[in-house]
């Protein structure tokens, strides 16, 4: 069985090797994408299992607005093969600001909110879930 | 204005007033009349009685029968009366109609009042003597030209059946002995009579009537007196609930339409509004109006060079047009004679540093305000200044805060970013994922983690420390948290580090039975209730005890955390809830800490219009207590 591809969409790169090692070391498949535009490029190129998103990236909203693209449940989507593909948001917005985003709020359609900095036993475990595995 | 047939002589202008006047007037003319009727019931009986009783009591011969007469026609026409007058207050007829129904009994009384006179011996009559009573009366209920003009009817009356039983136009009917002595022909009698009549009757006319104009006019001034008051506590219960009104809120279009809309009310006038400086300085621009045509809103901003009357008030006068239409001082006159504005009060508007505006009252009369309307408006005036100008401020502040949240945003993803990337890069290395390190660079590592994980709870406390002290920092409070469900999370939540140290974690709920419902917010409540449990383990030894209590009363409820830990020096108490404090016992027992927990939670129960208070023994065990209002307490 090939292993799970995970396509991970980050900005900083630092952030992204920290995430990329240990998901590799456990045996996934790591690709990366360091915007918006790319990420929705990888998405079509990759087709992963699951992505990992940053919340913010080229504006404070980038990362929402790639989740709603693939998300979106118009059957016309360009995406719409992606439309059950599991999302983890990663965000470093402290949850006690009034900026308080939660998944059940109808515009978020991500599965699981991560805040940093990201434990890696959480993110792995998280990872596994929603994988089935 | 013309006195009216009752006497009540219209000297108020003020129309209030006038409507308190029309209902007395009406309920003295219908009891009057009333009056008026039952005593000429008793006069009717009066009549007949001495009919029948007085000739043969007294052995006079007189024409008993005639009296009869009299007496029945005086019944039968009262019992008629009685009923004009019971249809008239059922159909709550006008007051013209009980005046006309007064004036018609007094006409037929001394009508009948003539005959009693004629058939009990005309000029020698001692009837006449009666005819005191209803001069009286008619002077009580008549104005003084009335009164003297019905005295004058009754001296004609009495001089016209003397003459003409003298000149024996008319029989002259003798009673009793007077027969013998016919003194309705002797001329000095008459003239004596009739002048000593004429006298007394005037006399009295003038008398009641000066006494009773007199109590009229007391009346009067009472009624005037009591309707102002009326008038003055109906503006000070304005004055007050303006101030409620226009306090109860910071939103400044919600302040400035109250304060026009109060205003108009309380004056009972048509219109009112409030014209704003704008930033220029220069020009006076509507921002609320109760009552005035859009067209007159939007005939164009007030440009202070042009316009002498609002340079003048926002210098601090009040200024009363008569007449706006004519005057020079208005930038378009023309306007206000257009829609009928005449009279004008200008207020000023001053806030604590400078003029803010100018609070207009409109009437379409002329000469309406009086000086009691200036005091009034300036006061109204006066009270909104400081409304607008809280209301201002707050404007002011709440774009402070937008800034504020947009700061700590930043702040937030820039300065904790690469704190995290860096604990999650090192962590990464410790965890051996990028391959085997030895013992010693791993113990490297792993100090390095502790240090940024200090850094990166220091940020996270500024930043809550910050939030609490955002009045919405915490979120908006909108239908309260319920403290049994918010504390059983946090007891929850704490369990595992308590058993990992070996400390008894309790949770008592001494608020049962029903919900305890706070007005807060779940973060902030959070925040205040992870602090205290997770000092309160840090600083018990193993094997201790931590008990998180859940009280409430009528107004507020209360989340105590005790424990029984090293407790705090006496003298470090007063400076526990300050910044980056720490005991120093505590630095023992835990090097590092960032001293921001209490200040968080201080400033957190604050925002919520809470309390924190601590009580500790060194060495048994501090109690930190929270007090929160209940919602149903806001």
């Amino acid at each position: 069985m090939s292993p799970k591809r995970i396509l991970l969409v980050d900005d900083d790169p630092d952030q992204r090797l920290t995430v990329r090692l240990p998901l590799e070391a456990v045996g996934y498949e790591v690709f990366e994408a360091s915007n918006s535009e790319e990420g929705l490029k990888a998405v079509k190129q990759v087709k992963p299992d699951l992505i990992v998103l940053d919340v913010m990236m080229d504006s404070a909203t980038a990362g929402f607005q790639l989740a709603l693209d693939l998300h979106s449940p118009d059957p016309n989507s360009e995406y719409i093969e992606f439309k059950d593909t599991p999302i983890i948001m990663l965000t470093a917005i402290h949850s006690t600001t009034p900026l308080r985003f939660s998944p059940d709020e109808f515009y978020l359609p991500v599965e699981i909110f991560l805040e940093k900095p990201i434990e890696t036993k959480v993110l792995l475990d998280k990872v596994k879930s929603y994988l089935g595995e | 204005m013309a006195d009216s047939p009752l006497g009540f002589s219209d000297t108020h202008n003020a129309i209030p007033l006038q409507k308190q006047v029309e209902p007395l007037r009406e309920a003295e003319l219908i009891s009057s009349t009333d009056w008026f009727i039952r005593i000429r019931w008793l006069a009717a009986i009066g009549i007949l009685v001495g009919a029948f009783l007085v000739g043969p009591v007294l052995q006079l011969e007189m024409p008993a029968s005639y009296f009869a007469w009299i007496g029945f026609v005086v019944l039968l026409y009262n019992i008629i009366l009685y009923y004009i007058a019971r249809r008239y207050r059922q159909a709550s007829a006008s007051l013209s109609s009980f005046s006309r129904l007064v004036i018609t009994q007094i006409a037929l009384d001394w009508l009948s009042m003539g005959l009693l006179i004629h058939y009990s011996g005309g000029i020698e009559s001692p009837v006449i003597f009666f005819f005191v009573f209803h001069v009286v009366i008619a002077a009580t209920f008549f104005s003084r030209s009335i009164s003297f003009a019905l005295t004058i009817l009754a001296i004609f009356i009495l001089t016209g059946i003397s003459l003409a039983e003298y000149f024996k136009i008319i029989p002259h009917i003798a009673v009793g002995h007077l027969k013998d002595f016919p003194l309705y022909s002797d001329p000095l009698y008459i003239f004596a009579v009739l002048v000593f009549f004429s006298s007394t009757v005037l006399v009295i006319t003038f008398l009641v009537s000066t006494i009773t104009e007199r109590l009229r006019r007391r009346e009067a001034e009472v009624v005037n007196l009591s309707a102002n008051l009326l008038q003055s506590s109906a503006r000070l219960q304005a004055l007050n609930e303006s101030a409620r009104a226009i306090n109860s809120t910071l939103e400044l279009n919600e302040v400035l339409n109250r304060l026009v809309k109060n205003t108009a009310e309380a004056m009972s006038i048509r219109a009112c509004s409030i014209r704003l400086l704008d930033k220029t300085g220069k020009l006076l621009q509507p921002v609320a109006a109760y009552g005035l045509s859009q067209a007159y809103l939007e005939k164009g901003p007030l440009d202070l060079d042009n316009d002498p009357l609002d340079r003048k008030v926002l210098e601090g006068e009040v200024i009363n047009l008569s007449d706006a239409s004519s005057s020079s001082l208005l930038q378009y006159p023309e306007w206000a004679a257009q829609e009928g504005y005449f009279s004008m009060i200008s207020a000023p508007l001053i806030g604590k540093n400078k003029p803010l505006g100018v609070l207009r009252a409109y009437t379409n009369k002329k000469d309406h305000f009086s000086s009691d309307d200036e005091l009034f408006l300036s006061a109204i005036a006066a009270q909104g200044s400081s409304a607008i100008e809280n209301a201002l401020a707050f404007q002011t502040i709440e774009s402070l805060d937008a800034t504020k949240a947009a700061y700590i945003r930043v702040f937030t993803h820039e300065l904790r970013s690469p704190v995290s990337v860096t604990r999650s890069l090192l962590q990464t290395l410790s965890d051996g994922y990028v391959g085997e390190i030895t013992d010693q660079q791993k113990d490297i590592v792993d100090r390095g983690i502790r240090r940024i994980e200090f850094l990166q709870k220091l940020i996270d406390d500024l930043l809550d420390l910050a939030a609490g002290k955002t009045p919405d920092g915490t979120g908006e409070v909108t239908e309260g948290v319920v403290l049994e469900e918010l504390v059983d999370q946090v007891y929850k939540r704490f369990q595992v580090p308590a058993e990992e140290k070996k400390i008894e974690l309790i949770c008592q709920d001494e608020a049962e039975p029903g919900v305890t419902r706070v007005w807060a917010t779940v973060e902030g409540l959070d925040r205040i209730c992870n602090n205290l449990v997770s000092n309160s383990i840090k600083y018990t030894p193993e094997g201790g005890q931590v008990i998180i209590i859940l009280r409430r009363d009528q107004k507020e409820a209360c989340i105590c955390v005790k424990d029984n830990g090293i407790g705090i020096p006496k003298e470090s108490i007063n400076h526990l809830f300050e910044e980056f404090y720490r005991a120093p016992n505590a630095k023992a027992v835990q090097r590092e800490g960032t001293g921001l927990g209490l200040s968080i939670v201080k400033e957190t129960a604050a925002s919520f219009g809470g309390k924190v208070s601590v009580e500790s023994e060194l060495g048994k065990g501090t109690t930190f207590k929270v007090t929160i209002p209940l919602l149903s307490s806001n």
